[in-house]
């Protein structure tokens, strides 16, 4: 369960205050995976960072028993000038793993992300798509309550992401998500109910089905 | 995932980002980890030349190598915890991904790697001193040490004070910049307070860091002597330092984090 109470979170423009959420308070059921739904800018990916404890809400508190993932975007919180066994290593050792576990994790990642030589080269010499899948395959070597996950499905050829996605439907047997996404397929198939951010408000539909129909009809009156 | 103590998580956070730290500054490069003790070296060996060249052999009473050894390493620690924790928040800013990493995190991190590698500096420099046959009898080794680490405590809070200050006002950190070579002249590196008329010592001394350089090359050498410092000012500006860096630093945390 995820509460949110007298939410207000807003960012400071020049033309005064860009509200992402008004005094919202919601109860957000457990048990399900989740996807986010909005326009560029409603606030999606924020509403992902509040709820992984990253950046915070400027008024109300977020609260829930839950462990929540790092927020898997294209290749965040990697040091560009380690290699990419030393930044696993580095997040392996901040989650507490013993030595030996992190050598399990090590192989683990680097059979995973395919990175080959390179997984040996610092993370600058990668490219997006190189990045997206370590970042994904690091993730996927810890286990939480919720993945946070924003677009990061859409890393790597036809090929990888075919088995990230599958590697993630493995996982999602045992852990839940939050997925941040535009893309509808992709939503109907990992989803099962889906939250749609739109000015200042965020509702909670049970369904997948009925939040897309929702940001549809908001996309429809936009035009 | 197994729900873990907060010191414990704290221990592993410190554990991970010491190591990266060390990593990033020896790896990266070859030449970092010859420049790291070399510099120090190059440094002392620069200032007895100027020395010689300008005052001559002058006799004093305690080896004046040795002194400039003892006071540089000093002074770069503190140097360099507060110059690195400045930039501490920016540097680290990814790895504020991982909610266990606080942006102090980074900062206690980085004291400690300072605190590593001036302790592996002094090794080297008695290395040195036992080749070449120096004397290296020290009056009071306890209070040596001890005058080490108060330095690191005193160079972290006045870091973290001005890391949070300089989030919000990048100006700070180029003032800073620009005072060090002031605070370097005015802290009793190059000489000792006895030295300084004493009209000076009276200003002086309202610098805290000289009281932490007389303390540590007064109770190092035989012949000097600790009495121009006052250890409870020397207290007073390290808790206050530390208790107005901490109070700021919980006042921005989450501005600092979502930044």
């Amino acid at each position: 369960m995820i509460e949110l109470k007298n939410v207000t979170k807003y960012f400071q423009t020049k033309q005064g205050r860009n509200y992402i959420l008004k005094d919202m308070s919601i109860t957000i059921p457990s048990g399900t995976n989740i996807g986010i739904l909005g326009r560029n800018g409603a606030g999606k990916s924020t509403l992902m960072r509040m709820l992984g404890h990253i950046e915070f809400p400027n008024k109300g508190t977020i609260s829930s028993n839950h462990t929540f993932s790092w927020p898997l975007g294209l290749g965040g919180g990697f040091v560009g000038k380690m290699t990419g066994r030393a930044n696993v290593k580095f997040v392996c050792r901040l989650y507490g793993r013993t030595p030996k576990q992190i050598e399990e994790t090590i192989a683990y990642v680097k059979d995973f992300s395919e990175l080959g030589d390179y997984f040996e080269m610092p993370i600058e010499t990668y490219s997006s798509g190189m990045k997206g899948r370590l970042s994904f395959g690091l993730s996927l070597a810890f286990d939480f309550d919720y993945m946070l996950i924003d677009e990061t499905l859409s890393v790597g050829d036809a090929r990888f992401k075919k088995k990230s996605k599958e590697a993630l439907m493995k996982k999602i047997e045992n852990c839940h998500v939050l997925l941040v996404s535009h893309d509808m397929g992709t939503l109907r198939d990992i989803c099962d109910a889906g939250i749609v951010v739109n000015q200042g408000q965020m509702y909670y539909y049970n369904d997948i089905n009925d939040a897309i129909t929702e940001y549809e009809n908001i996309n429809k009156k936009a035009k | 995932m197994k729900a873990r103590k907060p010191l414990s998580i704290f221990l592993a956070v410190q554990k991970a980002l010491f190591l990266r730290e060390l990593g990033m500054r020896f790896s990266v490069s070859k030449s970092g980890l010859f420049w790291t003790f070399f510099e120090p070296f190059m440094q002392v060996m620069v200032m007895v030349l100027i020395k010689l060249l300008i005052f001559g052999k002058s006799a004093n009473t305690f080896d004046f190598a040795a002194f400039l050894a003892l006071n540089f390493t000093a002074y770069n620690m503190f140097k360099n915890i507060l110059i690195k924790s400045m930039g501490s928040f920016k540097a680290n800013k990814g790895l504020f991904v991982y909610k266990q990493v606080k942006p102090i995190d980074t900062i206690v991190a980085r004291t400690l790697v300072e605190l590593f590698i001036t302790g592996v500096i002094i090794l080297f420099f008695i290395a040195i001193g036992f080749y070449f046959h120096f004397d290296l009898n020290i009056q009071h080794l306890p209070l040596v040490s001890l005058g080490f680490i108060w330095l690191a405590i005193f160079s972290f809070s006045l870091g973290l004070f001005i890391a949070v200050s300089n989030t919000f006002y990048p100006s700070i950190g180029r003032v800073i910049h620009i005072l060090m070579i002031f605070i370097m002249f005015s802290s009793a590196v190059f000489y000792t307070i006895e030295m300084i008329p004493a009209s000076l010592q009276n200003i002086l001394l309202y610098n805290p860091l000289t009281h932490f350089m007389e303390m540590i090359h007064g109770n190092y050498f035989l012949s000097l002597n600790d009495h121009f410092v006052d250890y409870t000012y020397m207290l007073l500006w390290t808790l206050s330092l530390l208790y107005a860096g901490l109070f700021f630093y919980r006042r921005f945390e989450e501005r600092i984090i979502s930044l």
